[in-house]
């Protein structure tokens, strides 16, 4: 009964328009921001410039290519970009697109941002959806039947997928800090006091508790309510809302209007029948005959189950840990916790050479870029990336079996600078793994 | 309603005013009229060679040097464009590449490879020389016209760097400066905040750190000290320790003290510890001066005789460190960083 139910609504065939809209959109949005990423010299900055990059745990063997070869990749992701958007070659252009993105991605964990996880997540299902099966090069060159309607499963995945950036976004958002300290926004808005009519206004806790508020529970409601078709309009105007706010005080480029632009996959299909008809009227685009896409097997829903599930545990392995997750940021990331602390920190990293007995001080600057020593300097795990790197180093400069230790003072939502780790501790001979708790740092 | 609504807001604009008028813009003009005070005494010796015009060359250098301290912070802007501090006081000097480029009289100044061959460093090896007398360093400017050149071409180099940064201050870049009000990279704020860190930093591991030997296994090198050869590295340190307050508190090198950082940090009432962040750091920077000043010039000597009481000062500068350069941004919404990049 149930499972007929659920069959039902996963299969039941709906139009095409919404996911050819979301192929479009999408393929346009990669395409500006990997120009602007290309343009902000960026390629140059995180990927060719730093002498040591920060692997994930397990993807130790991903390397950056070097010279030129970065800059293919990225001219690659381009023209992957154009693939999508016109429907050319769909598959490979998001598979191309997927597997050169993630690659990127997974460099150098400086640069990880909760966007970019989830731009690796769309981009992987739109790898399986039919989204060029209407309105396409692809059509065209194949001489193949316009595709007027699929399984709503297709659609579904990306919703869902919406739904729960936004839903784990809130979920991490109820903690006693952003609710009934409106940190880190407390500390965040005063800086925005110069801003015309807003300004005044921004150094008045009340705004901070508005702002806290209202972001939970916008997270942790959007979703149901772009979901619901009596809703979705007004739901929408939510999202402009909350998304320009995000754009104006907050320096986080692309992904406001990235989620502005694709939330429309939950508008009505009228919307997006309107949309691709009126494309294709303005390009004079003809098709042959029409047809439907054949229910997918099962297996793709329960492949698509696991994929779910994995990232709705994924926030949660914290737990597993010791320690007050903020600070200790062991399970943090992949879980959508988005601009949700103010954390900063300045370590001093020292090496032991054991036949003198001696040590010497780290000058940072000389090994990482600011971007990367930023970033190290709060996340335990980066710091013991980088004393392997300098345990090397040094190596090579000729110490005898150097020791690596730093002091590392942080400051977590204004709580003032205190140690963060114990500075006896050799931090090269610290292993990072999955799920084992990292003892030498101190409690909060 | 509570007491946040009806308080106005930190006025940014005016601690910007304040630091444009009151604390860069003058240090600038007195590093220019001295520089240029420079170049017309040493114009005078070259024809001279006399002992007196020697002296008073010797006497002006120092003042421009001093003034030179004064300004070394404020890299934006036009300053950050010419790279001030990268070609006016790179410490050691390459003592023998200035020599070859003496003996062979052609070099461009413009390349890294002459990078710590110039600026103010380079002058003092010159004047002062290593152990020589007044009469032998006279003597080796009088038989060498490209030595006497050399000079010339050193000066004439900061002189037109130094007026294209003053030129430019006044011609449009105070406005930019006054008037850019965030707190991103890029912003006035952004940049004072991050450039109060990199003079910190700089103090700390080249003008202390490096001589006392920290990247050296805890071996001294006294070459390595800043005026090595005028024997002021622990006066300049001081200088540049009290650059960094006088930044931090919006205060004029005469002492008018006006819009700045502290009154920030203030009037959003930044705590630490139980007290506020502000008198935190003022007390820091006031132990940091009394360690620094417990050491006598010059520090190449301090560094081997007195290597504790150095320990002492520089362990005071890593503290103070750590309160710029994490309590201060983190709570002001500024990042420590000259890259930009998207947050999350």
């Amino acid at each position: 009964m149930v499972t007929s139910k659920l069959n039902n609504f996963l299969f039941k065939q709906v139009n095409i328009a919404p996911l050819v809209v979301f192929r479009i959109a999408f393929g346009l949005l990669m395409f500006a921001s990997i120009t602007r990423f290309i343009i902000k010299g960026w390629v140059y900055k995180m990927y060719i410039l730093p002498k040591m990059y920060f692997p994930f745990y397990g993807f130790e063997w991903v390397k950056p290519l070097s010279g030129m070869g970065m800059y293919i990749v990225f001219a690659l992701l381009l023209i992957s970009c154009l693939g999508i958007i016109f429907g050319l070659l769909y598959r490979y252009s998001a598979i191309l697109f997927f597997v050169l993105f993630t690659y990127v991605e997974l460099i150098d964990k400086t640069n990880y941002l909760n966007h970019y996880y989830f731009i690796s997540l769309v981009s992987f299902l739109i790898i399986f959806i039919p989204a060029n099966k209407n309105f396409s090069i692809d059509n065209k060159l194949f001489k193949r039947p316009e595709v007027t309607t699929v399984p709503y499963i297709f659609l579904f995945l990306l919703q869902l997928q919406m739904f729960a950036v936004y839903f784990f976004a809130g979920i991490a958002k109820l903690n006693y800090n952003w609710l009934f300290e409106a940190l880190p926004l407390k500390i965040w808005l005063p800086a925005f006091s110069h801003y015309p009519v807003i300004g005044r206004f921004m150094e008045a806790s009340w705004i901070a508790f508005l702002f806290s508020w209202f972001g939970c529970v916008y997270d942790l409601l959007i979703g149901f309510f772009l979901f619901n078709k009596r809703t979705v309009t007004i739901a929408y105007v939510f999202v402009i809302i909350f998304h320009v706010a995000t754009a104006t005080f907050f320096n986080i480029g692309m992904f406001p209007y990235i989620m502005m632009t694709i939330t429309i996959v939950f508008f009505k299909e009228e919307f997006h029948i309107k949309l691709i008809n009126f494309l294709k009227r303005i390009t004079k685009y003809k098709y042959l005959a029409t047809q439907a896409v054949p229910i997918p097997h099962k297996s793709f829903a329960y492949f698509f189950l696991c994929f779910f599930v994995i990232q709705f545990v994924l926030p949660f392995r914290y737990l597993l840990y010791d320690g007050k997750l903020f600070w200790t940021e062991q399970g943090y990331r992949f879980s959508w916790r988005v601009m949700l602390m103010e954390k900063a920190g300045t370590a001093f990293f020292y090496v032991k050479d054991a036949t003198t007995n001696r040590e010497v001080e780290v000058d940072n600057k000389e090994h990482l870029t600011y971007m990367q020593e930023k970033m190290m300097a709060t996340q335990p795990d980066m710091m013991v990336d980088y004393a392997k790197y300098l345990k090397n180093y040094y190596l090579n400069k000729g110490f005898t079996s150097p020791k690596v230790r730093a002091q590392s003072f942080v400051t977590l939502n204004g709580s003032g600078s205190r140690e963060f780790i114990n500075d006896t501790i050799d931090l090269s001979a610290q292993n990072n793994s999955f799920l084992k708790n990292k003892s030498w740092i101190k409690n909060f | 309603m509570n007491e946040n609504e009806t308080k106005d807001t930190f006025d940014k604009q005016a601690m910007l005013t304040n630091m444009a008028d009151n604390v860069i813009l003058p240090a600038y003009t007195s590093f220019k009229t001295s520089l240029d005070s420079l170049v017309t005494v040493y114009n005078t010796f070259k024809s001279t060679g006399s002992l007196t015009d020697f002296q008073l060359v010797k006497q002006k250098y120092s003042v421009a040097y001093l003034n030179y301290q004064r300004c070394d912070l404020f890299e934006m802007g036009p300053a950050e464009a010419t790279i001030i501090r990268a070609n006016f006081n790179v410490f050691p000097t390459d003592t023998a590449q200035i020599k070859s480029n003496i003996s062979s009289g052609s070099y461009d100044l413009g390349v890294l490879s002459n990078i710590d061959a110039k600026g103010f460093p380079a002058i003092e090896f010159l004047l002062y020389g290593n152990n020589s007398t007044e009469t032998d360093i006279i003597k080796s400017f009088t038989i060498s016209p490209n030595r006497k050149q050399y000079v010339s071409n050193l000066l004439a180099e900061m002189v037109t760097k130094t007026n294209y940064v003053v030129s430019t201050w006044n011609a449009s870049y105070r406005n930019t400066f006054v008037t850019s009000l965030g707190t991103d990279v890029g912003s006035s704020i952004g940049f004072l905040v991050n450039q109060i860190n990199f003079e910190l930093d700089y103090l700390k591991n080249a003008k202390i750190g490096i001589p006392l030997g920290k990247k050296s296994l805890g071996v001294p090198v006294p070459e390595a000290c800043e005026a090595y050869y005028t024997s002021k590295s622990i006066s300049y340190a001081k200088e540049t320790l009290l650059l960094i307050e006088n930044t931090y508190l919006g205060r004029s090198s005469s002492g008018s003290n006006g819009k700045g950082f502290d009154d920030y940090l203030a009037h959003l009432d930044i705590k630490y510890n139980g007290g506020s962040l502000n008198d935190a750091i003022n007390a820091q920077f006031a132990i940091a001066k009394t360690k620094l000043n417990a050491i006598p010039n010059p520090l190449s000597t301090q560094v081997t005789s007195n290597g504790s009481t150095v320990d002492a000062a520089y362990a005071e500068l890593v503290k103070l460190l750590v309160l710029l350069k994490t309590d201060m941004p983190s709570n002001l919404g500024v990042i420590i960083t000259y890259q930009d990049g998207d947050g999350d």
